[in-house]
C-alpha cells in the first residue's frame, strides 16, 4: 500500500469517527422518551398561548391500559403530542390529541367526558409502577375533564386515587373543531407546599406519563389510553441519558478499529503480493 | 357466618331482608313518594326513584331494565354478565311545569311539561298490563335495591366504593370513594343504582339505615320509609337469619317468598309473595279454571319455584277455608307491627 492510500484510509476513518458522533445528534437530537422542557419567556397560560411556539413537541404513543375492566382494550386515542416548559418557578405541560367529537357534557347517565391526565412520581428519584404507582411509591396525577374540572390527585396503586383537598393545578383547554383536536395545558408551581406533592427541584429529571380518555367511547377509570414513562430533562444533566453517549462512543471506536484493521490487512496482503511477483 | 340452610354473605353478621306481598299492592305510589321525599329531592336526583312501583307486565323503570344485562353468569359468582347503563330517556326526564306562570302570572297556556312533549317516563305504561277483555290482567311490582348476598355492583366497582355493611348486609355507595365511573350502574341487573350528574357520584337505596338503626330524633327504630308509609302495609322487614321471624318463615320455611329474577345469580334479599288474580272468564262471563296471570309469566319473573309457592299458598288458604289453622296465612295477614317489622336485634341474636 502506498503512503497516499494509507492516508486515504486514515482520513476515511476520521470521517467515520466524526460522523458516528455527529449523525446521532443530527438525526435524533433527543434521547428516546424525553419531552424537552425549556425555559420559556412567552406566555404559556392558555391552550393556544404564544409561548408554546418556543417548546418543542414530543409525539407520545398511547395504548390501552391493562386494567381488567370491561372493554378496557377499547380505546380510541393512539398518540398525544406533548410539550413541556418552565417559567418563573412554574411547570407547564401541554397535551394535544385527535378526537372527532368533543364530549363536554355527562348529564345523561350513559354519557362520559373526554379527559386527560399527567402522572408524575411523588419521589422524583425513583420511577414508580406505571399503573398509578404503588403503596410504597406514590404518584401525583393532574386530571382534567372536558366539563372544565381539574383535580390534583394522589394515588398508590389502581383504585386508590384520592383528591388533594386544595388543588394547586390549573388547566386551560380548547377544542379545535376544524382540526378535531383537543389542546389542554396543565400548570403547577414547581415546588408547591403540601405533603405528597411532587417537588420539581431540579435535582432529578422528572418521570412523567400521560393518559387520555375518549368520552364518546365510554372511556373512564382504567379504560384509557396511556403512555409508558417519559421524562422531562429538568435534572442537572440536560445533555441526554449517559448510556446513550457511552453507546455512541463505543460504536465510534468500533468503527475506527474495523477500518484500521482492514487497512492494515489490505496493506499486508498487498506487500506480500508484491514480494511474490 | 355459617347457617343451616341459607346463605349470608361472607363478612356479614346478619342480613336484613324485606318481603313484599304483591297481593296487597294497589299501585298508589305512596312508598315511592315517601322514598322520594326522604332521599331524592336533591339536585341531580330528580330522575331517581330508589323505590319505584311498576305495572307488570310492562317495560318497567328504567324502561326495559331486564334487557340491560348485569349480574353473574352462574351461581359460582366468578364471572359477571356484561351490562349497560340506561339512558336518561329510559328513566324518563324529570318534567318541569310552569306553575308560576300559569297560576300566578296568568299565562294563557295549558299546564304541560315544558320543553316538548315527553315520550316516556316512569309509569308511562301504568295499568296497561296484558291480555284481552275479559281476561286482561296486570299487577304492581314495587322495587327497591335488593341488597343482594352476591352483589354484582360491589364486584363491578374498581375502587371498592360499593360495599356490603358488616352489621346487616345493607349495600351502600361510599360517596367519598365513588368517582362516578358507573360500573356499578351497568353491573346491577336490577338497575337500582343511579348516577347523579351533579355530585358526579352514583347513589342507591340505603335501606333507610338511619331509621333501622334508630338514629332519628326520637331515637326509636323505624322500618324503612317505603314500608312504614305503605297504605296496605304489604312489606315485612326483618332479618333473614332471625329464624323466629316471619321473613325466615316465609322465605326459608314455607318457601312462598321468592326473589325477583333469581337467574341473575345475585341472591336478592328482597322477596315477593307472588300475585294471585281471579280466574279467567269465558266470553259469556262464566268463571273458568284458567289462571288469569299466566304461570309462565310469573315464572319469568320469579323462577320455577313460583309454582310450588303458589300451590303452597293455595293449599294453606283452602285449609283456612275449611276452618283449619294456617301459620302461613296468619303471617301473611299479621297486623302486629312488632312482628311485621322485627328490626330490634336486642335479644334476637346472641351477639347483639
Amino acid at each position: 500500500m502506498t503512503e497516499r492510500t494509507t492516508w486515504t484510509f486514515v482520513g476515511f476513518a476520521a470521517i467515520l469517527v466524526v460522523a458516528s458522533a455527529a449523525i446521532p445528534a443530527l438525526v435524533d437530537a433527543r434521547p428516546a422518551r424525553e419531552v424537552p422542557a425549556p425555559t420559556v419567556e412567552g406566555n404559556l397560560s392558555g391552550a393556544n398561548a404564544d409561548g408554546w411556539a418556543e417548546a418543542p413537541a414530543a409525539e407520545v404513543p398511547l395504548s390501552a391500559a391493562p386494567s381488567g375492566l370491561p372493554n378496557a382494550e377499547s380505546v380510541n386515542t393512539r398518540s398525544v403530542e406533548v410539550q413541556a416548559a418552565r417559567a418563573d418557578g412554574d411547570v407547564f405541560v401541554r397535551l394535544q390529541w385527535q378526537d372527532t367529537e368533543a364530549s363536554r357534557n355527562a348529564s345523561n347517565p350513559n354519557a362520559f367526558l373526554d379527559g386527560a391526565a399527567v402522572q408524575i412520581p411523588v419521589d422524583t428519584s425513583e420511577q414508580p409502577a406505571i399503573a398509578m404507582g404503588s403503596q410504597s411509591n406514590l404518584v401525583n396525577v393532574w386530571y382534567w375533564t372536558a366539563d372544565g374540572d381539574t383535580e390534583e390527585l394522589l394515588a398508590g396503586g389502581q383504585g386508590s386515587t384520592t383528591a388533594f383537598e386544595n388543588e394547586t393545578v390549573r388547566t386551560w383547554a380548547s377544542y379545535d373543531d376544524g382540526e378535531d383536536t383537543w389542546s389542554v395545558v396543565f400548570n403547577r408551581e414547581a415546588e408547591p407546599d403540601g405533603d405528597n406533592r411532587t417537588a420539581i427541584t431540579g435535582e432529578d429529571d422528572l418521570d412523567v406519563a400521560f393518559a387520555v380518555w375518549d368520552g364518546a367511547n365510554d372511556e373512564r377509570s382504567g379504560q384509557k389510553a396511556v403512555s409508558e414513562w417519559y421524562y422531562l430533562p429538568v435534572g442537572p444533566d440536560d445533555g441526554g441519558t449517559p448510556f446513550a453517549s457511552i453507546l455512541w462512543a463505543l460504536a465510534g471506536i468500533a468503527i475506527v478499529a474495523v477500518v484500521v484493521l482492514t487497512a492494515q490487512g489490505i496493506r499486508r496482503a498487498r506487500s506480500e503480493g508484491d514480494g511474490r511477483l | 357466618m355459617a347457617h343451616e340452610n341459607f346463605e349470608i354473605a361472607d363478612g356479614v353478621d346478619h342480613q336484613v331482608a324485606m318481603v313484599m306481598d304483591l297481593n296487597k299492592c294497589i299501585g298508589c305510589q305512596t312508598c315511592t313518594v315517601a322514598c322520594k321525599t326522604l332521599w331524592t329531592e336533591r339536585e341531580g336526583t330528580e330522575y331517581m326513584y330508589w323505590n319505584n312501583v311498576e305495572t307488570r307486565p310492562g317495560k318497567g323503570y328504567p324502561r326495559r331494565w331486564e334487557e340491560k344485562g348485569g349480574g353473574w353468569v352462574s351461581d359460582e359468582h366468578t364471572e359477571r354478565t356484561p351490562g349497560e347503563i340506561p339512558a336518561s330517556e329510559d328513566y324518563g326526564e324529570a318534567w318541569e311545569f310552569d306553575h308560576e306562570g300559569i297560576l300566578k302570572e296568568g299565562e294563557d297556556k295549558k299546564l304541560a311539561p315544558e320543553g316538548g312533549k315527553p315520550e316516556w317516563g316512569p309509569n308511562w305504561d301504568e295499568d296497561q298490563g296484558a291480555g284481552e277483555h275479559p281476561n286482561s290482567y296486570y299487577f304492581y311490582l314495587p322495587r327497591i335495591c335488593n341488597h343482594c348476598t352476591h352483589p354484582s355492583c360491589v364486584e363491578a366497582c374498581p375502587r371498592q366504593a360499593v360495599y356490603k355493611r358488616e352489621e346487616d348486609g345493607v349495600v351502600l355507595v361510599d360517596q367519598d370513594r365513588c368517582r362516578g365511573y358507573r360500573y356499578c350502574v351497568e353491573g346491577c341487573p336490577y338497575k337500582k343504582i343511579y348516577y347523579n350528574a351533579v355530585s358526579k357520584n352514583s347513589e342507591k337505596c340505603v335501606f333507610c339505615y338511619p331509621r333501622i338503626e334508630g338514629e332519628g330524633p326520637d331515637e326509636e327504630i323505624h322500618p324503612p320509609a317505603c314500608a312504614d308509609q305503605c297504605v296496605t302495609q304489604l312489606r315485612l322487614v326483618g332479618y333473614l337469619d332471625d329464624t323466629d321471624g316471619p321473613i325466615y318463615k316465609l322465605v326459608e320455611q314455607y318457601e312462598v317468598a321468592l326473589p325477583l329474577h333469581p337467574e341473575y345469580q345475585t341472591t336478592p334479599n328482597v322477596y315477593y309473595i307472588p300475585p294471585f288474580a281471579p280466574p279467567q272468564h269465558s266470553e259469556g262471563g262464566e268463571t273458568v279454571d284458567v289462571d288469569r296471570i299466566p304461570r309462565s309469566y310469573l315464572e319469568q319473573l320469579f323462577g320455577e319455584r313460583v309454582h310450588d309457592a303458589l300451590d303452597t299458598i293455595e293449599q294453606e288458604r283452602q285449609k283456612v277455608e275449611r276452618g283449619g289453622y294456617s301459620e302461613l296465612m296468619e303471617i301473611l295477614q299479621d297486623t302486629n307491627p312488632a312482628e311485621q317489622y322485627r328490626l330490634d336485634r336486642t335479644g334476637v341474636f346472641d351477639d347483639d
